[in-house]
């Protein structure tokens, strides 16, 4: 699509997701055996013809890099325009600390924004896992004459977040901000069709009043002012990941056919970079159950509603349960795990025991030897 | 751009002994081992050799292999200054095109590709083969020896020397004598069809052959004995490893079940990876009823019935109560419900309807065969497939 340009915002740390962003970024964050949460907005875009992608990060961002590479797995390596990376470059030499907010976060990369060709812009978040049809997104904000489309969903979220309101005229009359409960409104996905002249100005009159953040400052303003919003609702699952909790709360629900097939619809692939991998073998005493296990696995113990990334060694009676293992995990003989999310190259010794709780699962950080 | 060493890939062969799976495709695109098609071996062996130039001559129903090899980036040949090229039959001015004749005729067409590259040595590949090998290795012994000609060798039994082209020894460890399939065999050598040449040597022999209108323009039968003749250095390069031709249903059958045990060929060993062109899928699903003993799985799959000592590709399903024992199910092939699959290959996209039965385990007689089932079929519920049957596409079963 030649009118849009896709900003992915993937420098939230997310501290509630605790030791998983000790190494990497919440868009970074290994997912559903084998993708980074970013996967889906890249997808989602890719999937839109958005080939065009800024990806803003600010800190710990090599994994993301060392993921992302050229792009090429989403088709975005392009001799003109594809993907940038974009570290901060516009910051004032005051600013040490993070992004305060979305806005901080795109005036940090302003010129960027500024020398886009296109007239639209696409604003997703890197930790969103849903599979959105941005087509129609595109489509809806194209016939509304909105000036902004937001990416609203069809359920009311978990965790915090922001209802928008719509008026008779099918425009948002009012924006509620960090909403806990089911009320009045649509709850926002913090996904956003925008039109470029309208950003720029939301950024400008931010920085000048030294406002930082995207719905409390922009936002609010822009609605304050008349300006013309419009509400898309997605359809299927879709959850922010903002700590271990709704981490894996959301990986569990990988298990269920019925969210998978929200997730990875038939005609909508998430993409993700390929690693040279082999098939996943079962020896004569394993068992899998309820689980999804990527490739190049060794599987001799027991698996019931786990997920397990690729490269794990699971040893003749070791007992998993409700774990997710990612890449190159070992588990070693007669050892058991219950809701344990072992970061990448955890190994944990012949007959290890480690018990968490499905509202408090026991995160074991990287590369830890157990 | 001057090369040492560019591979020649003899992919054009029909693979007639394949049966319903190469009705539509080559043998070389046909899957193999879970996430693999047989290409993939030769092709990623040449990457992990340092082999970035490779022509890959096609001619038989080429559609599938030409989308599937592309630009050559899963193999980390889409460089600039190499690459891997679809090399089909062509026209030439003032001439009658014509396909390829022969191996020898298939690479005498494409002296010119060759030329471009201005070699010093061709290595000559089938896509029929599964093993992993070291072409670096042969080409140092090559260079070595001083040979016209290396010949990949197997160290095979003297009864099994009566199936192949084998090769005879002189005192110096040169090659004096090939024989085709000997009834009385005197080495126990056998030729893998994976040659060197130094390229001015082997352009040379491809002219002269050529004009010889009673030749069969083989490479077995032709270019090697003419060159022995001739009193060129021929070397035997010992290759010590597991290599199989899969040419027939039970070969195929057989290497697959081989990939079971990775102490016949290891394809976890990170230092020689075989790469392939796969779909990203989601990791595969095993059900609340699903048992897996001794069995690959990959990418895509859901797996709901029992499955043992198989091998499954990408995107396979295999619904509740179903059983799935003995057998190669390539990519997207479905077992629904109850229906039993043993000893069997079930070809891509293949659905095996619920209550359906298709092969049978040995039974000692000679008409016992690995049931066959080729791409794009449906066995119709409670539908029976015997033991050693063909089922080709289009077919109703």
């Amino acid at each position: 699509m030649k009118d849009f340009h896709g900003i992915i915002f993937a420098y939230s740390a997310a501290p509630e997701l605790r030791e998983l962003v000790g190494v990497r970024t919440a868009a970074s964050l290994p997912f559903c055996g084998r993708y980074r949460l970013i996967d889906f907005a890249l997808s989602s875009m890719r999937n839109a013809g958005i080939l065009d992608v800024g990806v803003i990060m600010q800190r710990d961002y090599q994994s993301l890099l060392d993921h992302i590479g050229s792009g090429k797995a989403w088709d975005m390596s392009r001799r003109n325009g594809g993907l940038r990376m974009l570290p901060p470059f516009g910051l004032p030499e005051y600013h040490r600390g993070n992004y305060a907010g979305t806005i901080e976060a795109l005036n940090a990369v302003a010129s960027y924004i500024q020398d886009i060709p296109q007239k639209y812009l696409v604003l997703l978040l890197g930790n969103l896992c849903a599979n959105i049809d941005l087509t129609e997104v595109m489509k809806q904000h194209k016939r509304s004459g909105a000036e902004i489309t937001a990416i609203c969903a069809d359920h009311t979220p978990a965790q915090s977040h922001h209802r928008y309101v719509v008026g008779e005229d099918g425009f948002v009359t009012q924006v509620y901000f960090d909403r806990t409960d089911d009320g009045e409104g649509l709850p926002s996905l913090e996904g956003y069709i925008v039109n470029k002249d309208v950003l720029l100005k939301m950024m400008d009159d931010c920085r000048a009043k030294n406002l930082y953040r995207f719905h409390k400052d922009a936002v609010a303003a822009f609605l304050a002012e008349g300006g013309r919003m419009d509400t898309y609702v997605h359809h299927g699952y879709a959850v922010a990941i903002r700590s271990v909790e709704a981490y894996y709360k959301a990986s569990m629900d990988m298990l269920k056919p019925e969210n998978r097939r929200q997730i990875f619809p038939a005609g909508r692939p998430v993409r993700t970079k390929t690693h040279e991998e082999v098939s996943t073998y079962y020896g004569e005493t394993a068992v899998s159950r309820n689980s999804l296990v990527a490739d190049n696995c060794m599987i001799e113990g027991s698996l019931e509603n786990c997920i397990v990334f690729s490269g794990a060694r699971v040893e003749r009676g070791a007992k998993l349960r409700n774990c997710i293992i990612m890449r190159g995990g070992i588990v070693g003989e007669g050892a058991s795990l219950d809701c344990v999310i072992a970061d990448k190259y955890c190994s944990f010794s012949a007959g290890t025991v480690l018990t968490g709780n499905a509202k408090l699962p026991m995160v074991v950080p990287k590369d830890s030897r157990i | 751009m001057k090369k040492n060493c560019i591979a020649m890939l003899l992919a054009g062969g029909q693979g007639s002994r394949l049966y319903a799976l190469t009705q539509k495709v080559a043998k070389p695109s046909v899957p193999f081992g879970g996430k693999y098609r047989i290409i993939d071996f030769p092709l990623s062996n040449c990457a992990n050799s340092g082999i970035d130039t490779v022509g890959v001559l096609t001619q038989y129903r080429p559609l599938q292999l030409n989308s599937y090899i592309g630009n050559g980036q899963p193999w980390d040949m889409d460089v600039s200054d190499g690459g891997v090229y679809i090399l089909p039959p062509y026209q030439s001015a003032g001439e009658k095109g014509s396909w390829f004749s022969g191996t020898a005729n298939a690479i005498y067409q494409n002296i010119g590709f060759i030329e471009a590259y201005d070699p010093e040595n061709v290595l000559i590949l089938s896509g029929d083969h599964i093993y992993k090998m070291d072409y670096a290795d042969m080409l140092r012994e090559h260079m070595e020896k001083g040979a016209a000609c290396t010949i990949a060798v197997l160290q095979v039994s003297m009864e099994e020397a009566t199936r192949f082209g084998i090769m005879n020894l002189g005192e110096d460890g040169f090659v004096n004598q090939f024989e085709e399939k000997p009834k009385q065999p005197k080495s126990d050598l056998a030729s893998m069809g994976i040659y060197i040449f130094n390229w001015k040597k082997l352009r040379e022999y491809l002219i002269a052959d050529e004009n010889d209108p009673n030749s069969s323009k083989d490479f077995g039968k032709n270019i090697i004995p003419n060159m022995l003749n001739a009193g060129e250095k021929l070397w035997p390069y010992r290759f010590k490893g597991y290599w199989r031709d899969v040419g027939t249903i039970t070969s195929l059958w057989d290497a697959n079940m081989d990939m079971l045990s990775p102490t016949l060929i290891n394809l976890y060993d990170a230092s020689w990876p075989i790469s392939s062109r796969s779909p990203v899928c989601p990791p595969h699903f095993t059900g609340e009823s699903a048992e897996i003993i001794h069995s690959i799985i990959t990418e895509g799959c859901e797996i709901d019935g029992h499955v043992e000592n198989s091998v499954l590709s990408p995107n396979v399903i295999v619904g509740k109560g179903a059983t799935v024992l003995y057998s190669v199910l390539m990519p997207g092939a479905v077992v629904e419900e109850g229906a039993i699959v043993e000893y069997a290959i079930i070809g891509e996209n293949t659905i095996v309807r619920a209550g359906a039965h298709v092969g049978a385990p040995p039974d000692g007689t000679d008409a016992w065969g690995v049931a066959t089932c080729g791409p794009d079929i449906e066995i119709r519920s409670g539908a029976a497939v015997p033991a050693g049957a063909m089922i080709y596409t289009g077919e109703e079963v």
